[in-house]
């Protein structure tokens, strides 16, 4: 396999951080987590990411939740943003802020299936876009609200019906932690070509002062790396699909657990709200110099105990 | 978030309230923009992350050498920040702050939120724009602060207030006729904000600093979200970026 040799500011030019993911070369393993990384700040992350990943659009604009919107706990955060973003016409038309010189993935929400299939629609004829990650983390309105990765059969259902006009993009289902590893399988099945591993976990803040709720939202950050570590780990054993790892990143050793578990690219979210991703691949390029290995290898270089 | 290491020159304390001083020579802050902190950790290579996210503090005071940051102590973040240490990370100043215009401006400010009409002062006063502070100190605050308060803006007229609810009327009250005023800054409680913002409405110009949670500080969370009126809807925008210093009119309270 030929693999391009990575360029990238501030690391070791001896170091190939360069992965393949579905047949996308990515000149680094780093992509943003969708809604962590803004259009003003791409400038800052330049030769840093291996592919650029926008904030999860959805088929019409949403004003989003009243705040508060984000709480601290411990060794993560929590948030509750609810998908502000400015819909699927005004995206398209912004659609070249994003040319960075990096591959272009896009995540994609809806209520309904149908709602789902029509945006993928949308987006294979788009030649800047590369891959299209489903945000299967948000409620199904045709199934009582239940989000479509709460089990198997809507995953199969929506990844499979997402299939059929994105036949020559990439699909990338993520999935949330809980039932993940049945999840992922049936992702695959149906013809996702990644699964991005895992979404925010389901949390609550309580404000026992004023005894009520102060936020019900996804916990993001250290507090669950090792459970995205987890399900990473057990998903790559079953699926023949390469698997996208997020959750908990925030620093280059953390980068090199999720691909010694199996993941071939790797998600960064709130961690580049504390330290900067730059630092990460520089920690990232110096443990592979150490250890000898390219960033493709490590997959298969974890050694059994 | 590009986080450097600064040094602390100075920490004092006013009970709950603190006030931090760090050699800073980066880009000069504007008033009314912030900064993200958070104590450095002294036994990691890296730092520890807990608490996870810096805190968003205003930028109080900059002498061209020390920045000032005068925040109140209400959880773990603020209180390590008021702690020790003799190293601190710190962002770059940022945000949209205040607008400098024609004078003569008055500056209303209440609680903890008096933070950046400091700077706000001192660019004024540099700028030749008349101007006169009003400040709320609730009757509940530490004497110390309210002699530090009182020292720090010396021709500030001080108003005492019985609590947060009486709080903006007693100082517009103080204020007395506004139409003398080409503008109002205002940096305190939403109520605060909010009686400043209907005093102004339609005759003088306001200017108003948010105090909203914040987690990536750049852009991207959405995290920081304050209601304001676009294009004649109600929506919502980030004060990380777009704020913290908010035209009156555009914020849909």
């Amino acid at each position: 396999m030929v693999t391009r040799r990575a360029t990238v500011v501030g690391t070791d030019p001896d170091v190939d951080l360069g992965v393949k993911l579905c047949g996308i070369l990515l000149a680094t393993p780093l992509i943003p987590a969708a809604g962590t990384l803004a259009k003003e700040t791409l400038g800052e992350v330049k030769g840093v990411y291996g592919a650029m990943l926008p904030k999860t659009v959805t088929p019409r604009p949403r004003a989003g939740n009243p705040p508060p919107r984000v709480a601290e706990v411990s060794s993560g955060m929590i948030n509750s943003i609810g998908l502000q973003n400015p819909g699927l016409d005004r995206f398209l038309e912004n659609l070249t802020d994003y040319d960075v010189g990096l591959p272009l993935f896009v995540s994609v929400a809806a209520d309904t299936v149908g709602e789902f299939v029509a945006m993928c629609e949308r987006f294979a004829g788009e030649e800047r876009v590369s891959a299209v990650e489903l945000n299967l983390s948000c409620p199904n309105v045709e199934h009582g609200g239940l989000q479509f990765c709460a089990g198997p059969g809507t995953v199969r259902e929506v990844v499979a019906a997402c299939r059929v006009p994105l036949s020559g993009k990439p699909l990338f289902a993520k999935l949330t932690n809980e039932g993940v590893v049945n999840n992922a399988v049936a992702a695959e099945e149906a013809g996702a070509d990644a699964v991005t591993l895992i979404n925010t976990i389901p949390a609550l803040v309580l404000d026992p002062r004023e005894r009520q709720v102060s936020l019900r939202g996804g916990l993001s950050g250290p507090a669950i790396k090792p459970i995205a570590l987890r399900a990473v780990y057990e998903v790559s054993q079953v699926v023949g699909v390469p698997v996208i790892g997020v959750g908990g990143v925030t620093s280059g050793t953390d980068v090199a657990e999720f691909m010694l578990a199996g993941a071939a690219a790797v998600q960064v979210g709130s961690g580049s709200f504390v330290r900067e991703p730059q630092e990460m691949l520089e920690e990232f390029a110096a443990y592979l110099r150490k250890n000898g290995l390219r960033a493709r290898d490590l997959a298969d270089a974890l050694t059994e105990r | 978030m590009k986080l450097h290491t600064v040094e602390v020159l100075q920490r004092e304390r006013f009970g709950d309230h603190a006030l931090l001083r760090y050699r800073w020579t980066g880009s000069p802050p504007e008033p009314g923009q912030f900064v993200m902190a958070r104590v450095a950790s002294s036994t990691s290579p890296t730092r520890s992350l807990d608490p996870f996210l810096p805190r968003p503090l205003f930028a109080h005071d900059y002498d061209g050498e020390a920045m000032r940051l005068l925040f109140e102590i209400r959880g773990r973040g603020t209180a390590l920040l008021a702690g020790e240490g003799t190293e601190l990370l710190v962002s770059d100043p940022l945000g949209r702050g205040y607008t400098i215009d024609g004078g003569p401006v008055a500056l209303v400010g209440g609680g903890v939120w008096v933070s950046p009409l400091k700077l706000l002062a001192r660019h004024l006063a540099r700028s030749g724009v008349a101007h006169d502070v009003y400040l709320e100190i609730p009757a509940a605050a530490p004497e110390a602060y309210a002699a530090w308060i009182s020292g720090s803006y010396p021709d500030a007229t001080l108003v005492p207030t019985g609590g947060a609810s009486d709080a903006s009327r007693a100082v517009l009250e103080s204020i007395g006729d506004l139409s003398r005023y080409a503008g109002l800054y205002a940096s305190g409680p939403a109520p605060m904000l909010d009686a400043v913002k209907r005093v102004s409405r339609d005759t003088i110009p306001s200017q108003l600093a948010v105090r909203e949670r914040m987690a990536c500080a750049n852009g991207s969370c959405y995290g920081c979200a304050v209601p304001v009126w676009e294009a004649g809807e109600r929506a919502y925008t980030r004060a990380c970026v777009e704020g913290p210093v908010f035209p009156g009119e555009v914020l849909a309270w």
